[in-house]
């Protein structure tokens, strides 16, 4: 992977005047030039809409969507394109299987105690909409399987139908789930399994066939692709299960005043109008990150490595200390007890470094563990071992301000 | 105390750019919430510190050090000086709006707001009056009392609370310079003052002095007195008896009478009493005004003798129909 001519993509990086070090990929990566003008080349040459006219510039919108379409069913190699739907992001994705998922009452929803809001508050709305019971698994010596076994032993026990939603990789401190033996073990309980995608897919290749995966939300603007943008990938018969909850244009196939005859999926669940910049430019990042895509986990060890070596001594790292179980993602607090927020924006005011501060949307677990917050640095294919030295020392000298 | 700062600063910056309103209402809402003893959960207070402090800290690493630890009391130090500050231009626009002068009544200081110093209040030794030879320095001032309006000439009001009295010379280019401002202020201030003419004639320095003052009283005596010294002040150069006698005639008046009054010195001791009360009250130079019990020297703007006379009259600045 030449990281030299990757950067030449994103003239955010070659800007001698305004230099800056990226460090918040686990939020929103930077867009290379190739997404940015195809999504031009959208708007000035085809702005039209797709699926529903005949002329030929909504053809070519209707093109290029599949295409995107086919472009993430191989990158995930999914069956089919249907089982591809389109999203704003994965918040989006997961709201739309909790409210679609044909859940009874005492049905159980499994968890861990380390999920995103998006993947914690749809839960905890349905579960009190339709009775549901939910339940936590423990992350804290690496994920509870003993628990999480009997959880779906006592619910087959109950005959209850049991939804498994947790986090692949976790946004908060870089750890990754043991997926293949959580859905083996969930399916031989009858239990479906979702996953959150959204830290795991742009850093690592995942094949949904080969682990089983029952439903997959993950988002564009964390792959290279344009904000915006989001994917649930769902088993096809799973998807033809589901009911639909935001319905309108171009989810049916014909209506009367009273009756509709709803469309196949994925259109069923992709109602109105579709930000066809958004999907066309996520079709142009799914084509430039696949180049990658095997070599991006090793390179950010490589980084964080160097970020942990450095640091260990002056900051406390949540999560393993080990770098290679955290991904591309440091977070920490320092050791002096300088406030986070202070931190980042020292870092960036000081140093042009970009981090984020704070909960990471992953408030629960800060209660629970009573954080106030943390600083992350999350790295992504384009930065580089120099950015990394860099940081470690800019931090040092930071942190000696206290 | 960051917030506070914050406050006044983008506060005053946001009457004249809406694009600090937004910080402003911040910072209001963190100054709001400490004074109410809550916790300020904005992160303006961090923003800005971390702003400040990462600047500094490029800039120089021993500087930014410091300022970072010492925070709190540099914010103290520069809230003070901003609030002093404040004070003082509070202070000079309240001046200015009086007196004319951010310093204050009778400053001769440099005012921003009068650069140029048209407002400045004359020096006796600054050439806007005339003086005795050999007693420029300035005496106490005490206005004379009032007493029978006999020995001067007066205009206005006799029951008003705010009494004028002018002492000057009619061959005094300075008495002259006045004449324009104590017209406006008699129509300005008509049925509100009573102004009163003293003659001080500077005998030493303008020998026709006594002369003239005593053929303005002769013009009184036939009633045209204000239309006469119009002529005294237009031709200050040309004062002789000759010349002070064609004036009369140019005027109407009868000239057998006037050469009568003239030339047995009718008001030769009325003129002297003036002088002598003028000595009395301290006076060496014209014009000096009295204004109740405040002084004016010199040919002033009409602007300083309004100042005092509405303050006299108890009229505030903003009440200008009175």
């Amino acid at each position: 992977m030449n990281i030299s001519k990757i950067r030449e993509d994103f003239p955010i990086l070659n800007d001698p005047k305004k230099p800056i070090i990226y460090f918040d990929n686990a939020c929103m990566t930077l867009k290379p030039k190739q997404v940015v003008e195809k999504m031009e080349q959208y708007y000035y040459e085809y702005p039209a809409c797709g699926g529903r006219s005949n002329h030929r510039l909504a053809k070519k919108v209707t093109d290029e969507c599949n295409n995107t379409r086919t472009s993430l069913r191989k990158f995930i190699n999914a069956k089919s394109d249907k089982e591809i739907i389109f999203t704003r992001n994965t918040t989006e994705g997961i709201n739309l299987l909790a409210k679609s998922f044909q859940f009874r009452k005492d049905d159980v929803i499994i968890s861990t105690d380390k999920e995103h809001n998006s993947n914690l508050l749809p839960w905890q709305m349905i579960a009190r909409e339709k009775g549901l019971r939910r339940e936590r698994i423990s992350t804290k010596n690496g994920f509870d399987m003993t628990s999480f076994e009997q959880i779906l032993k006592k619910a087959k026990a109950n005959a209850n139908r049991t939804f498994v939603s947790i986090v692949h990789t976790s946004n908060m401190d870089g750890t990754t789930l043991p997926i293949k033996e959580i859905i083996n073990t969930a399916h031989a309980y009858g239990a479906v399994v979702m996953l959150d995608g959204a830290q795991s897919v742009p850093h690592n290749p995942i094949d949904v066939k080969k682990f089983d995966i029952d439903f997959l939300a993950f988002s564009g603007h964390k792959m290279l692709g344009p904000s915006g943008t989001g994917i649930l990938y769902g088993k096809e018969e799973l998807l033809k299960k589901l009911s639909t909850y935001n319905v309108g244009g171009d989810t049916v196939n014909d209506t009367t005043y009273d009756s509709a005859e709803f469309a196949d999926i994925p259109e069923r669940f992709e109602a109105g109008l579709q930000d066809y910049g958004g999907i066309i430019g996520l079709g142009a990042a799914v084509e430039y990150l696949k180049r990658y895509i095997d070599d991006i986990h090793e390179h950010e060890l490589k980084l964080n490595k160097i970020l942990t070596e450095g640091l260990k001594h002056q900051v406390d790292i949540l999560g393993p200390e080990d770098s290679k179980l955290r991904s591309g993602i440091f977070s920490f607090n320092a050791k002096n007890k300088m406030e986070h927020h202070e931190v980042a924006l020292m870092l960036d005011n000081y140093a042009n470094i970009m981090v984020r501060s704070g909960r990471h949307c992953v408030h629960s677990w800060f209660n629970d563990n009573k954080i106030d917050g943390s600083v992350r640095a999350s790295t992504y294919l384009y930065n580089t071992e120099e950015e990394a030295k860099q940081f470690v020392e800019k931090l040092k000298e930071v942190l000696k301000m206290r | 105390m960051i917030c506070v700062i914050a406050l006044i600063v983008f506060g005053i910056l946001g009457i004249f750019s809406a694009s600090y309103r937004i910080i402003a209402k911040e910072a209001f809402n963190c100054v709001f919430k400490k004074v109410t003893f809550r916790k300020c959960d904005t992160g303006l207070d961090t923003r800005l510190k971390s702003q400040i402090t990462g600047r500094l800290l490029k800039f120089s690493p021993r500087l930014g050090k410091t300022v970072y630890k010492y925070f709190e009391v540099f914010s103290w130090i520069f809230l003070i000086l901003i609030l002093v500050t404040l004070f003082f231009v509070g202070r000079g626009i309240v001046f200015y709006a009086m007196y004319g002068n951010c310093n204050g009544p009778n400053s001769n200081q440099f005012c921003i707001f009068d650069p140029l110093g048209t407002n400045k209040p004359s020096d006796v030794t600054s050439g806007s009056t005339c003086s005795i030879p050999g007693h420029i320095d300035n005496k106490t001032l005490s206005a004379p009392p009032l007493g029978e309006l006999k020995n001067g000439f007066y205009q206005g009001n006799t029951e008003a609370k705010v009494v004028i009295i002018e002492f000057g010379c009619y061959s005094c280019h300075y008495t002259k310079l006045a004449e324009p401002t104590v017209r406006k202020i008699i129509d300005r201030y008509d049925g509100q003052i009573l102004y009163v003419y003293k003659d001080f004639p500077l005998s030493t320095t303008h020998i026709n002095a006594l002369r003239a003052s005593e053929a303005a009283h002769c013009a009184l005596d036939q009633g045209k007195y204000w239309e006469y010294r119009e002529y005294l002040f237009a031709n200050q150069d040309q004062q002789l008896t000759e010349e002070l006698i064609g004036y009369a005639s140019n005027l109407g008046l009868n000239i057998d009478e006037f050469k009568q009054c003239l030339n047995t010195k009718k008001y030769q001791s009325v003129i002297e009493e003036n002088y002598q009360e003028g000595l009395n009250s301290g006076i060496t130079v014209t014009p000096t005004f009295f204004i109740n019990d405040k002084s004016v020297v010199g040919a002033k703007e009409y602007k300083e003798f309004k100042k005092i006379i509405d303050k006299e009259l108890g009229i505030k600045w903003w009440q200008f129909w009175k």
